[in-house]
């Protein structure tokens, strides 16, 4: 199927109602294309002051008779406009806006006498205006660009490269999940607990750069990656299984007794996330807000020590989180910049912050020293700036028009 | 309460919906209303009448400390992470513009919808006022070596001791920074501290904080100027009268001379979070009571005396035999000078329960005065081994300085100190 362009919605021809709009990339073919054409109105800085200022909704009102729209000549600012049309000719009326012979959007089946709104998203460029019957002359719509968001605009196409890319990182991810979790769980179940310990914390790393994507599969994150606080029994649940569960036979009882069974769910399960994943579709919501959802993650678990309780390796999985959020970011930061260029400042020194911070704390022989040497106060510097990075990374789905 | 059973109130019999209204203007007025449950609603059918009110930001001290004492408080501690004195007094530029929209209310900006929203909407797609203050005071802390404030520490600020009865919990004592906020409703404490969160994430790192409120069935009638506290008794019923502007000038205003001179029109603020052993006090005889605290429950009166407003004379019972020498009033204020005279705004809490199950509440007791040794501390030591002890455990709180007010628009809170060389 051909790629669309922005706004332009193949199923609100046929089902106005249930707008489909998401972007579907499966493994490097482009199937179906129909991201809503981006926003412009982006904050500034989610510091600003509240000023009061008018939503960029636009409001434009025009009638329809038997002999075509009035007025037949609309100009409106790009963005996002509401049109209200009276229906004053005799029949039913279809309402379109059309860059060329393709629909942009339309109003359905209005009824003589009656009004609708259509709301409309649209790029500056000239459209016509289709005006009831197909005799009557097509009206004129020009929406001209709007100051800041002229060169600011993001279309969908322009997402589809770091999506691409992203999924090559993610199938990359879990294809070494796969193999640092054979070696893992192989110890675990010869009973040989030091190199099963050894293997824990690098393995997860994968797990956790991944993470917004391998969450997805409710299923699998529930039996990989649950904590004993998720189960009504909690570590005694039977229920409680994978990686967490192992963690807590290695490092706080120091045995693997009873772990086989544990480990071989565990490995099975990574196959089956691999295999889901190569044929899942990312879509721009997952990827573009991924790269907030893993630092909300590192905010809300992480940094206050509750993730890896028994092995004390949360700096780990603190900075394999930081790493996948970075890794959205540097690939969307292209786009943002064009946006957005303070967001992407502030939150390029965020993540310098967050970085210098977690330095102190690599260990020699690699990875990361255990969690509870991590001073209070470095603590507290990092919940102010995770803080600072989750508010300024919530405005990356809006800042490049992400639904 | 409901508005019909208010009306018996003389208080409210004077009050026409025009005066509500009016009465936005002296907030005093809407204070008294917001005490009485008053819930009436507007015109949109959401919004309570008093939520109109504002306390003006602006003013040579800060407000929150002498204007009056609505239904909910919210005391919270942070931590500042900024590391120069260049990005503290950001801090506080920003912290200035924040409070004085919440205080004064507005409408948010409006975002695209594919954005979060710059408000967290609790309070509607308006914010209004609803009498909130928030009150900004330093801690001893914030004048360590990081940003070179040390020389400029008021002059009794420290680290709040421990006192012989307290049992004070790490995790619920001290800060860098106490900001205060109260406000007709709980929500609008709320809806403020999540604005401020949101918008200094960056700077302010949560240390702890605690909720209070004032009955809500609580009148404050012509002799009832006093709530109740969770032990059941009158509280606050000796305070200074907040409005005696040359008292507060007195007692609670530092004034130009011995102190750093930017600290002028602040005033020391101390916060104690003080647990009632409530299921015990509850288990012990009335009679006993109203010895340990030296006042009827039911009335409020001083013991031998009719009303709560009764001034007692100790000169007429030296022996202690109406009201005991160590009666809690009578430690906390002999009556005799104004050393000891502090402003109370004190408020009540509740918590959880602890691992023997008993209740955890208490006052939240916040108080300000000119001169913390005169003040808070002289009156702390008289209490020491008071028999109340038995029934209370303070188990939080800090000394903190609360800043000098913003006299006008384009200045902000703790510029005189952040500019002093």
């Amino acid at each position: 199927m051909v790629p669309k362009q922005p706004g332009v919605s193949k199923q609100s021809r046929v089902q106005p109602k249930q707008q489909e709009r998401s972007l579907i990339f499966s493994a490097a073919t482009l199937l179906a294309f129909n991201l809503s054409a981006c926003t412009t109105n982006a904050p500034n800085a989610t510091n600003s002051s509240n000023a009061t200022e008018a939503s960029a909704l636009n409001k434009v009102a025009l009638t329809v008779t038997d002999k075509g729209c009035e007025p037949n000549q609309l100009s409106v600012p790009a963005g996002k406009t509401s049109f209200e049309i009276t229906n004053q000719s005799s029949q039913p009326l279809e309402w379109e806006i059309l860059d060329g012979v393709k629909v942009v959007e339309e109003r359905e089946n209005i009824a003589p006498g009656f009004v609708q709104d259509l709301k409309a998203d649209l790029e500056a460029g000239e459209y016509d205006m289709g005006c009831g019957l197909r005799s009557n002359p097509k009206g004129k719509l020009t929406v001209t660009a709007t100051g800041t968001s002229a060169s600011a605009v993001i279309t969908p196409s322009q997402l589809v490269a770091p999506i691409a890319e992203y999924k090559v990182y993610v199938i990359q991810e879990i294809d070494q999940l796969v193999i640092k979790n054979q070696a893992f769980t192989d110890a675990v179940i010869a009973g040989d607990i030091t190199k099963a310990k050894d293997l824990y914390a690098p393995t997860r790393v994968h797990w956790e750069r991944a993470e917004p994507i391998a969450e997805l599969f409710s299923d699998l994150d529930g039996s990989m990656d649950a904590r004993e606080d998720d189960f009504a029994k909690k570590a005694d649940d039977p229920e409680f299984t994978g990686f967490h569960r192992i963690e807590k036979a290695l490092f706080q009882d120091n045995t693997t007794e009873g772990m086989k069974p544990i480990a071989e769910k565990l490995m099975a399960d990574t196959l089956d996330l691999q295999k889901r994943i190569m044929e899942l579709a990312i879509e721009p919501k997952n990827m573009v807000g991924g790269a907030a959802a893993l630092i909300e993650e590192v905010a809300a678990t992480k940094v206050s020590g509750e993730e890896d309780r028994y092995s004390r390796t949360d700096l780990w999985d603190f900075n394999a989180n930081v790493e996948g959020s970075q890794k959205i970011v540097t690939l969307l930061r292209p786009l943002v910049e064009k946006v957005n260029p303070d967001l992407q400042k502030r939150v390029d020194t965020a993540f310098a912050q967050v970085n210098t911070t977690l330095a102190k704390y690599k260990a020699p022989g690699g990875g990361f020293v255990e969690y509870d040497q991590l001073a209070k106060g470095d603590r507290d510097d990092l919940k102010a700036v995770l803080a600072t990075l989750s508010e300024d990374l919530s405005q990356f789905r809006g800042t490049l028009g992400v639904d | 309460m409901s508005v019909s059973h208010s009306s018996n109130s003389p208080v409210f019999r004077r009050l026409s919906r025009r005066d509500v209204l009016l009465g936005m203007i002296g907030a005093g007025g809407a204070a008294a209303l917001a005490s009485l449950g008053y819930r009436s609603l507007t015109h949109s059918g959401e919004i309570p009448a008093t939520a109109e009110a504002s306390v003006p930001f602006f003013g040579l001290h800060q407000a929150g400390i002498t204007t009056p004492s609505p239904a909910s408080a919210l005391m919270v501690a942070f931590k500042v992470t900024p590391k120069t004195r260049a990005d503290l007094t950001h801090l506080f530029q920003r912290l200035t513009d924040r409070i004085e929209f919440l205080m004064a209310g507005g409408t948010p900006q409006a975002i695209d919808p594919k954005f979060p929203p710059a408000d967290s909407g609790i309070l509607g797609p308006r914010v209004y006022p609803d009498n909130l203050t928030i009150t900004v005071a330093l801690g001893a802390s914030l004048f360590d070596q990081r940003f070179g404030l040390a020389h400029l520490k008021p002059r009794h600020l420290a680290e709040m001791p421990s006192f012989p009865n307290d049992q004070l919990d790490p995790d619920l004592c001290h800060g860098d920074l106490m900001l205060q906020f109260c406000a007709n409703t709980a929500e609008t404490n709320l809806h403020a501290l999540r604005d401020i969160l949101k918008n200094l994430s960056d700077a302010l790192v949560l240390s702890w904080k605690i909720e209070g409120f004032q009955q809500p069935n609580t009148l404050k009638g012509e002799h009832q100027t006093s709530v109740r506290n969770l032990l059941g008794f009158k509280d606050g019923t000796a305070n200074l009268n907040p409005q005696d502007q040359k008292r507060m000038d007195q007692l609670v205003w530092v004034q130009a001379g011995s102190e750093p001179a930017w600290t002028t029109g602040g005033s020391y603020q101390v916060v104690r979070v003080v647990r009632n052993l409530v299921e015990r006090w509850d288990r012990t005889p009335l009679q006993e009571q109203e010895q340990i605290i030296g006042r009827k429950k039911d009335t409020g009166a001083v013991l031998g005396y009719h009303q709560e407003s009764d001034i007692p004379n100790y000169d007429r019972d030296r022996k202690g035999q109406q009201i005991p020498l160590d009666a809690h009033i009578r430690l906390a204020n002999p009556r005799k000078s104004d050393l000891g005279l502090i402003l109370r705004r004190g408020f009540n809490y509740s918590r959880s329960f602890d691992n023997a199950g008993q209740l955890d509440m208490g006052l939240l007791f916040v108080c300000f005065q000119s001169n913390l040794q005169t003040g808070f501390i002289t009156v702390q030591e008289r209490l020491n081994g008071e028999p109340l002890e038995e029934y209370i455990k303070p188990i939080g709180g800090g000394y903190f300085f609360a800043l000098p007010g913003v006299p006008a628009k384009g200045q902000y809170l703790g510029q005189a100190l952040l500019e002093a060389v």
